[in-house]
């Protein structure tokens, strides 16, 4: 576990900067949205997903999330073939907001281009505290200005 | 000072599927067309427009609406049900999310563009202010809804509604409630929980001049000046792509991508009183809730404690946590969090379960 200005950001996995994360595994990539957007987005209602055996590209808009009146999207962190859905977000999309990167897993991936598009993610602190803290800071400037 | 468009229309209420194209095209134009951010101010014919993952069918009475010639539709954006009519102002705005003056994040998103239609409120002289998940209020009350989409790149879709004058009756012919016991009570119900500028102010207003207030308050915020426009060559095709494939398509009206809607009602004895609880759930989601009964309590607590709820989870554990969160003693007199949990789950134990007796 990596906290990150009060944000859960694991150092295994590699994150797409529209805040979805990738985990490696053996011959597929898991799928999911990270701990800042679980946060800001609050309860999550719906997850409309593609369907297995879509291919998508790296930072296509794969799905989309609701979350109170919010429609928030689902970029694809890598290219490759939509090979398994969380059939458990059916029931409960609840578990994304509970354990983003446990049980709240979105879809996998059959990577089509791993090797060359991996280097394309943020991996590491050193590429994710910049990251967080420009998000934060945004927020911060323009709540002062207002 | 950099420049926005404006497209307004304050003087004949669009059809639901011309509207709603526009505004679809906004955040398209900016992200495809390189326009500059693009405010739309129109008003609707009478209709209900369901948020884009709502059940349609579950939402409205469709009878009804044919019946009474109430168009209905689904718009991209999220959130429930509204009912528009030539007296609410209809916004849509298409912005980049980096925008200058666009706090970060959801949360920061919408707490600026409530921000730009409260001063337009208080320039006309009501008072309200931003509650989250209920979005705007005065005295609890809720005045306007919100709901938004990231649509293409970095381009959102804000949609607002501000309610200037309101058929509270026409709402509740044409929407679905819980199996409600409120029909002699069920205007009071919503009565209680929603109020608009013309009951505000004790008078009526133009919309134009309803119109003016969110141009001025818009100039405002961004630092920018509108810019009288219509959709160009391109925007209109793309209004007319929308029109035809999208809200003119019953696969799109009626689609099936929502999650599962229940209704219920529970009820519970208490010390303070008889609660009614009537509940409706989006999957596992509080979407709406109604706490009444014949306690002692005040609108704004009722309200504040039903906001607290909507658009969370309905798990127990949740329910005690976000009621907690905004509970002082005696806000419902003589009940506790415990009891009111209690109730509302009685409510969600028949609606997921709906054959079992109410009681």
């Amino acid at each position: 576990m990596a906290d990150i200005k009060g944000y859960d950001m694991p150092d295994d996995l590699y994150y797409h900067e529209e805040h979805s994360w990738a985990r490696v595994e053996e011959n597929r990539v898991v799928v999911g949205m990270n701990d800042m957007f679980q946060k800001e987005a609050g309860d999550i209602v719906f997850v409309d997903l593609p369907d297995e055996g879509d291919e998508v590209e790296q930072g296509e808009v794969c799905g989309k999330i609701q979350s109170r009146k919010w429609i928030g999207k689902l970029c694809a962190p890598l290219s490759g073939e939509i090979i398994e859905l969380n059939e458990e977000l059916e029931d409960d999309t609840g578990l994304i907001n509970q354990d983003p990167y446990g049980k709240g897993w979105i879809l996998a991936i059959e990577p089509s281009d791993l090797e060359g598009e991996l280097g394309n993610l943020m991996h590491g602190q050193d590429q994710l505290i910049p990251f967080i803290e420009q998000e934060i800071k945004k927020t911060e400037e323009e709540r002062a200005k207002a | 000072m950099g420049a926005w468009r404006l497209f307004k229309n304050a003087e004949y209420p669009a059809s639901t599927a011309l509207g709603l194209s526009i505004d679809d095209t906004l955040p398209l134009s900016l992200s495809a067309h390189g326009s500059l951010p693009i405010l739309h101010l129109y008003t609707f014919r009478p209709s209900a427009i369901v948020g884009k993952y709502q059940d349609i069918e579950a939402a409205l009475r469709l009878d009804r609406c044919r019946e009474r010639g109430i168009e209905f539709n689904r718009r991209s954006t999220g959130g429930g049900t509204v009912i528009m009519g030539p007296r609410v102002v209809a916004l849509g705005l298409g912005i980049d999310i980096d925008q200058p003056g666009m706090r970060g994040g959801i949360r920061g998103i919408f707490e600026t563009l409530s921000t730009v239609l409260l001063r337009a409120l208080q320039d006309l002289g009501v008072k309200a202010a931003f509650v989250p998940k209920n979005d705007l209020v005065v005295e609890g009350k809720k005045i306007a809804g919100l709901s938004a989409a990231l649509e293409a790149e970095r381009a959102i879709l804000f949609h607002a509604s501000l309610l200037v004058d309101f058929d509270i009756p026409l709402m509740l012919d044409i929407m679905n409630q819980p199996p409600l016991k409120i029909s002699d009570k069920g205007y009071n119900c919503f009565s209680d929980r929603m109020t608009t500028i013309t009951e505000q102010l004790g008078r009526d207003i133009e919309m134009e001049a309803a119109f003016g207030a969110i141009e001025d308050s818009f100039r405002r915020a961004f630092g920018v000046s509108l810019e009288i426009d219509e959709p160009d060559e391109w925007e209109n095709r793309q209004i007319r792509d929308f029109s035809q494939n999208r809200y003119n398509n019953p696969e799109w009206i009626f689609s099936h991508k929502h999650p599962r809607s229940h209704m219920g009602t529970g009820m519970l004895k208490t010390r303070g009183g008889l609660l009614e609880i009537y509940l409706s759930l989006a999957g596992n989601t509080i979407e709406h809730i109604m706490i009444t009964g014949d306690f002692f309590s005040t609108t704004r607590d009722i309200n504040l404690l039903e906001s607290s709820l909507k658009w969370t989870s309905s798990k127990p554990e949740k329910i005690e946590e976000h009621l907690s969160g905004v509970w002082r003693d005696e806000m419902i007199y003589g009940l506790d969090v415990p009891t009111l949990t209690e109730a509302i789950l009685k409510a969600r134990e028949n609606a997921l379960n709906p054959l079992q007796k109410i009681m």
